[in-house]
């Protein structure tokens, strides 16, 4: 198969043998591919290093079958984001987070679209932890995981701004204490997520919890790297 | 070779273990060793284990030592109140080549990076907030690689001198010397406009 100016986003970059590199790419019409980009480190490096740095637009060309490809050709697709301090750490994180949960060679053309709105969001600066809060909501729906936050679980009734529940991994929202296990938030936090609109910090900070919770059951027990590499670097997600 | 007929075909894959080496190489340089310069084989294999064995790292700055304290730690004639954070030994020795830089180095030994597993308790964290809450040290060069997982190394680098009050400069990057803006890559230009210069 032959592949040519795809748009695509490099994840994670890992050097491989003496001259080339080992991508992980998110694909917008082929998902996340591995490929290999032969002779591009050293100083007769057939591509700029910079050009292959992840979290830049790119068009990329690659040939093969199987899980590693070649890539043949990568061209920019776009000016390059200046993600700095904690806004990268959190690109990092959704990067670890698109490895570990989009399986190889699965499209997901829509997803991509929203990864490359989330870059720009992020570049801009303030509200990280609610701009991923929202992207692991879209994520898990594009994987199939799609969240309940409107209906209560239990009761099928409209969720209660006021009211306290326990969102479970398997079923969703239910009235708090009813079951065992689950993450508790209020109704208000629920139907932010729901809505996209900014809650209140306390809120906030229980659906970061909700999240890891969810994406915990997705991950297996190892959980994200980034959840302890990036515990301390990063304060803000 | 009654005794163990396979020994020649387990130097050769011993032999792969070095980068860059294949099967075919590898088995050019056993060939070599045996016929033409035992000597050097020998001198290759008492070196390389006595290097295995003895060769730890710093305990002030992780970089290789045979001893407990490297040269440079070790050295007292080396501005104590600078410390040059790089990524790797390397990198260490490219900087000590290169430039005139007589302060002191902490060797992180990778870049935070979560994918590969990389946090700051693999890069010595501990260490290192150590040395900058020791006093001593009022400059603080990050010299992290100009890549994304350098950058954000960067980042909670510069947070860590923050917390102990030290200085945190970082390595300048841009257009290269002797090159023509035309022809250099588009990130590198993008990132030297970003962080141009006041003319004095
Ligand atoms: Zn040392």
């Amino acid at each position: 198969m032959r592949v040519e100016s795809q748009p695509a986003y490099v994840l994670h970059v890992r050097a491989w043998r003496e001259t080339s590199l080992l991508l992980e790419a998110f694909t917008r019409d082929f998902g996340r591919v591995g490929l290999v980009a032969r002779g591009v480190r050293g100083a007769r490096a057939r591509l700029p290093r910079s050009l292959l740095e992840p979290m830049q637009a790119l068009r990329l060309g690659w040939s093969g079958r199987g899980e590693l490809q070649t890539l043949t050709t990568a061209e920019p697709d776009g000016p390059v984001h200046a993600l700095r301090g904690d806004a990268l750490l959190s690109a990092l994180y959704v990067n670890e987070l698109l490895v570990r949960l989009v399986a190889r060679n699965d499209p997901h053309p829509g997803l991509f679209d929203r990864y490359a709105a989330l870059l720009g969001e992020l570049a801009e600066g303030p509200l990280l932890a609610w701009r991923l809060r929202c992207f692991e909501r879209d994520l898990l729906a594009a994987l199939g995981y799609a969240m309940q936050l409107g209906t209560a679980a239990d009761t099928g009734a409209a969720i209660d701004p006021d009211a306290t529940y326990d969102y479970l991994p398997e079923q969703g929202a239910v009235a708090a204490g009813s079951h065992p296990g689950g993450v508790r938030v209020r109704g208000s936090a629920l139907l932010a997520l729901d809505s996209g609109a900014l809650p209140i910090a306390e809120d906030l900070a229980a659906l970061r919890r909700l999240m890891r919770m969810l994406i915990g059951t997705h991950v297996g027990e190892r959980g994200l790297q980034s959840w302890r590499v990036l515990a301390g670097p990063l304060r803000s997600g | 070779m009654t005794g163990n007929p396979d020994l020649l075909a387990e130097l050769v894959e011993a032999l792969r273990c070095l980068p860059g080496v294949g099967a075919k190489s590898a088995q050019r340089m056993a060939f070599h060793l045996l016929e033409r310069d035992r000597e050097g084989g020998a001198r290759l294999s008492r070196v390389l284990g006595d290097a295995m064995q003895r060769i730890g790292h710093c305990k002030a700055c992780r970089n290789f030592s045979e001893r407990d304290e490297c040269a440079i730690c070790a050295n007292a004639s080396r501005d104590a109140s600078l410390l040059c954070v790089v990524e790797t030994p390397a990198d260490l020795l490219a900087i000590e080549q290169a430039t005139g830089y007589r302060g002191r180095y902490f060797v992180l030994m990778g870049r935070l990076s979560p994918l590969d597993g990389m946090g700051p308790q693999e890069l010595g964290a501990g260490l290192l907030q150590q040395r900058l809450a020791s006093g001593e040290i009022a400059e603080m060069v990050i010299a992290t690689n100009p890549t994304v997982e350098g950058e954000a190394t960067a980042h909670w680098l510069g947070q860590l001198a923050r917390a102990a009050g030290v200085r945190a400069t970082r390595l300048a990057h841009g257009v290269p010397l002797g090159g023509e803006l035309e022809y250099v890559d588009r990130g590198t230009l993008a990132h030297a406009f970003g962080t141009r210069l006041t003319m004095e």
